[in-house]
């Protein structure tokens, strides 16, 4: 199936406030970043659906990760869960279509943590790698 | 020249100036909540005015292409091929109706024309399925397994047709071949004028149903079978084989032996929801109906049935609103009142529209309306 190849981005969907602030952290300590990462920000994860992960696979992109806040600290409430249950669907079609389930995560972060940020991140961009393999 | 003029003359559909007679049907124009536009006026926007008036016409891009109009025109005017044309032209310049479910419809099927994409869609066939990868028949399921996926929330049967079509083949004695790796029609794409994407799967199917050497393909989507039959020799080259709906196909089997009536319903009385690409698109309108019968039900039929049924409101996933909920609600009210204790249809977008339609608050008893897909209900029989 559709082969991840050297090139191709991984879509960064952070929320506005722990995730975000995370990522901020990261630039003010001025770490690099691998430049396939593009990061966009929405207000709350709750605002991710289904038809805009795919748009981003459709694009070309070698892998999706969503950062929210922690559970109960959502600034919405429930926009981290509503994010859960979007990848949980997504990731169904996702198998359907032959990729590989990895290519497409989800992460709760704590506020202004850009350690554990990079963690997550660099996890992620490792199995998206490792995943060539199979899809 | 203004483009939408020559589309206008390709589907004759200048006689529309003069004429207005389907703006009494168009469930479009009789549901608007606000500002008017018609049929007659589309046309008259289209050759009056520019491009960029036409484009914001709301019929445009909210038209079910249900061919509800071209049934009662006096003119044998194709409206629903002059409204995909106009899409095709829009599309061109990046302009498409407002897609529903966050696109993610549209998202599968434009990554299913991807030529390397090896899907893994056959998880759902049970081990006491009969099928046979070498067989002349074709059991082509559509987009079934993901619609599956989306809209298991709704309580729409999904996967449950497929596997009942394919027992309903096997209690016949054929064993159907499933395709591993076929991909979407395209009718949906096609519909919303997105020809390039459309082209690229339609050439995918030919290239791996001809492979096959397959005579015949059975579908339990209308819109599959309709594209299938029809706009694959218009827009890319003939199959070479029989196409089917799965009601089409039964209507020339040898009758199928079904257990005793277990319908569960009080009153044994269901009705029936014509799809249109089934109905007035493909002719199929008595096959269905045997069908039902044969199960032992009595059939009440809706004010509207046949050539002149009700689209289910929504059509290509695109542009659903309030007028589409209104289409909806009116149609499921017209099926209760019929007395009948359960609403059957062929088409699982049908299924889909009409369920999530009893969803909204407040419906009342036809928001209550059990509805089944004909195949399901065949199955259960088996
Ligand atoms: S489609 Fe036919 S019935 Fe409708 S306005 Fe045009 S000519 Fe009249
Ligand atoms: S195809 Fe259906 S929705 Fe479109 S103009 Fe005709 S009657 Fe109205």
């Amino acid at each position: 199936m559709s082969k991840v190849k050297t090139r191709q981005k991984v879509i960064l969907f952070t929320c506005s406030w722990h995730a975000y602030s995370s990522l901020e952290a990261v630039a003010r300590e001025r770490i690099s970043c691998s430049t396939a990462v593009v990061p966009i920000r929405l207000s709350c994860l709750g605002r991710i659906s289904p038809g805009i992960i795919l748009k981003a696979f459709e694009g070309g992109a070698a892998g999706v990760l969503l950062l929210g806040c922690p559970e109960g600290q959502c600034r919405y409430q429930t926009g981290n869960l509503e994010a859960r249950k979007v990848v949980e669907e997504t990731r169904s079609l996702l198998l359907l279509l032959g990729y590989d389930e990895n290519r497409l995560e989800y992460q709760l972060l704590p506020a202004e943590n850009g350690e554990k940020y990079l963690e997550v991140l660099n996890q992620f961009l490792e199995r998206v790698q490792n995943g060539r393999k199979k899809s | 020249m203004n483009k939408f003029k020559e589309i206008v003359e390709a589907n004759r559909a200048w006689l529309c100036l003069d004429c207005g007679k389907c703006s009494s049907v168009c469930s479009i124009t009789l549901n608007l909540i606000e500002g008017y536009t018609s049929p007659r006026l589309l046309v008259e926007t289209a050759v009056a005015s520019g491009e960029d008036i036409t484009l914001e016409d709301p019929l445009l891009w909210s038209c079910l292409t249900c061919q509800r109009c071209s049934e009662i025109c006096p003119s044998e005017v194709n409206f629903s091929a002059f409204v995909q044309g106009a899409r095709q032209l829009a599309f061109d310049q990046g302009l498409s109706g407002s897609c529903t479910h966050s696109g993610m419809i549209q998202g599968w099927m434009r990554m299913m024309a991807d030529p390397d994409l090896e899907q893994d869609r056959l998880g759902w066939l049970p081990d006491d399925l009969a099928v046979d990868q070498d067989s002349d028949t074709i059991y082509f399921p559509g987009c079934l397994p993901y619609y599956d996926a989306a809209f298991g929330e709704l309580g729409f049967e999904g996967l449950a047709i497929a596997r009942g079509a394919v027992k309903i083949l096997n209690a016949l004695g054929i064993k159907p071949r499933i395709l591993e790796n076929e991909r979407c029609c395209g009718h949906d794409l096609y519909w919303q004028g997105d020809m390039e994407t459309f082209q690229k799967l339609a050439a995918l199917n030919l290239e791996i149903i001809q492979a096959t050497g397959a005579k015949r393909i059975v579908t339990t989507c209308p819109e599959c079978a309709y594209t299938l039959r029809t706009t694959y020799p218009e827009e890319i080259g003939d199959l070479g084989v029989e196409i089917y709906h799965l009601s089409e196909f039964l209507a020339d089997q040898p009758l199928l032996k079904t257990s005793e009536k277990s319908s569960g319903l009080e009153s044994g009385k269901v009705t029936y929801q014509d799809p249109c690409r089934l109905g007035r698109f493909s002719g199929v309108y008595q096959q269905p109906r045997d069908l039902i019968a044969s199960l032992g039900y009595e059939l009440v039929e809706m004010d509207h049935a046949r050539s002149t049924s009700i689209c289910c409101g929504t059509s290509c996933w695109s542009s659903c609103g309030q007028v589409n909920k209104e289409i909806q609600i009116s149609r499921l009210e017209e099926a209760s009142s019929t007395g009948a204790g359960l609403l059957v249809t062929s088409c699982l977008k049908c299924q889909i529209h009409l369920k999530c339609a009893q969803k909204i608050p407040g419906g009342g008893d036809s928001s209550q309306m059990p509805i089944r897909d004909l195949t399901t209900l065949v199955a259960e029989r088996i």
